[in-house]
């Protein structure tokens, strides 16, 4: 058998075609064919039609990524390029708080990851390792009495396993 | 003018944030309106353009006694009460037989305005063409052809191109299925034949279909679904050029602005181009030649002093 014949899918116009993709738009600079009176008008407006869709969904097809999901297949369309004016003004920007107020005024600027970071980590020139200034692993700090300098033990030396005094306790009433 | 609402519950709320102005807009609504005298065609037509236009449009059937040319207060009423920018109102009348005035609101006030005059005699509703419809809310393909609507300078036919685009573009969502390219609108132009002459807009709707065409694209088959009118353009007020500027800003958005003077080639490498100073080629370092100094009782100086230079320019 032999195979069906190509179908033409090419448009040719002198002036070719511009697209805005974005609103699925395809503009055709060429003037219409001259009026003929032996082709009806709707006949060829649909041809322009036709070429005009023609074209563009080659542009569509041929350019833009796919993406086949379980809905079906999706294109990407890029952002619009024509510039259609907005239905309302923009919104006003937001008010600045009085904080953001005088932090502008000041010269104050939030810390940055660095800067927050350098604080929180210390370099101990005697063991020559950074060491965290504060939470888990972090440095005691000098001259304080920790909080358990006292602990009951029992004859033995152990430490006493009563959940009400020491350690535990204190925690507990702190949380 | 409405009255401003002070929300008291949170539902209220929500009504007016919906209908606040924000960043990026919810999709432009069109209403459909009538004047006091309305022929039947023109009715049609509106029929037509609002079933085209739904889920994102509404339509009223009450007379209303209004000249958008002359007094347009009560369209911007309108607009506001419905929170619809984009408004289309039909009438007809002796002087002006068969009109659909297409009219943009910014802000609940009149943008611009422009009348079409319905053809009559070629004007043909949906119901009139047999085979299948699409399907409710797809979003059509536009094409404009002719070269009327490409003009440089505002005329009515960049308008009408401007309005159509945004009666037609819908909800504009980012992705499209590509069986939802179903359908396509076809606005085309004769060529004007002298400088006054002002040619019909056509208006047309085709369905698509695909054939396979042994390539990789398909071949495309149109067939006219309707409405098809054409249109005489009429009067049209164009924008406020201040109110047109303010329509056409761009929020700021959250996407970074290339820099400039950095770019990546194509190894992946970041490449940045900085501005240095003008070079003072006095300071160079040339070859030296034991021939060439001063003096041999300065050998010791010249030798320190070079010392000290040479790391400089290597730098």
């Amino acid at each position: 058998m032999a195979p069906a014949p190509k179908l033409d899918i090419t448009v040719d116009k002198p002036t070719p075609y511009t697209f805005d993709l974005g609103l699925l738009l395809a503009n055709d600079p060429n003037p219409l064919p001259a009026a003929d009176p032996a082709v009806p008008q709707e006949e060829r407006l649909s041809a322009v039609a036709r070429d005009g869709a023609q074209a563009l969904v080659n542009q569509l097809l041929s350019t833009l990524p796919l993406q086949s999901t379980q809905a079906g297949v999706l294109l990407d369309l890029p952002p619009p390029a024509t510039a259609l004016p907005r239905e309302k003004p923009l919104p006003p920007a937001k008010e600045q708080t009085k904080w953001e107020k005088f932090a502008a005024k000041k010269g104050i600027k939030p810390k940055t990851r660095e800067q927050r970071r350098a604080k929180a980590t210390q370099f101990n020139e005697a063991t020559g390792e950074w060491e965290k200034t504060w939470g888990y692993k972090g440095k005691r700090k000098e001259g304080v009495v920790p909080d358990d300098w006292v602990v009951e033990v029992n004859e033995n030396g152990d430490k006493l396993d009563d959940k009400k005094s020491g350690a535990a306790a204190k925690k507990r009433r702190k949380a | 003018m409405l009255r401003q609402i002070k929300p008291r519950n949170a539902r209220s709320k929500r009504a007016l944030e919906k209908k606040a102005p924000k960043a990026i807009e919810n999709p432009k609504s069109c209403l459909f309106l009538r004047g006091t005298t309305c022929s039947q065609i023109v009715q049609d037509a509106i029929t037509d353009l609002y079933s085209l236009r739904v889920p994102l449009a509404k339509k009223f059937t009450k007379k209303n006694a209004i000249h958008p040319f002359e007094d347009p207060a009560s369209l911007e009423f309108f607009s506001e009460k419905n929170d619809a920018s984009l408004l289309v109102f039909g009438s007809s009348s002796k002087k002006r037989p068969h009109t659909l005035t297409m009219i943009r609101t910014f802000g609940h006030k009149t943008l611009d305005m422009l009348e079409l005059h319905l053809d009559p005699q070629s004007h043909r509703k949906i119901d009139q063409f047999k085979g299948r419809k699409f399907a409710v809310g797809l979003r059509p393909m536009i094409v404009f052809a002719g070269t009327a609507f490409d003009s440089p300078v505002a005329n009515e036919y960049t308008m009408a191109k401007s309005f159509f685009l945004d009666f037609f573009k819908g909800e504009g969502s980012d992705k499209i299925d590509v069986e939802g390219l179903q359908y396509i609108v076809s606005i085309s132009a004769e060529e004007p034949l002298g400088d006054d002459d002002k040619p019909a807009i056509h208006l047309r709707v085709y369905l698509i279909s695909t054939k396979r065409s042994g390539q990789k694209l398909p071949r495309v088959e149109v067939e006219e679904m309707g409405p098809r009118m054409d249109f005489r353009v009429g009067r049209m007020q164009e924008p406020d050029a201040e109110m047109l500027k303010e329509a056409l800003k761009k929020p700021r958005t959250n996407e970074e602005r290339t820099k400039k003077n950095v770019t990546t080639d194509s190894m992946g490498d970041k490449l940045g181009r900085i501005h240095l100073g003008r070079q003072d080629l006095s300071e160079l370092q040339t070859r030296k030649m034991k021939g060439l100094k001063r003096s041999r009782d300065m050998d010791d100086e010249v030798a320190a002093g070079d010392a000290d230079e040479a790391p400089k320019s290597k730098k």
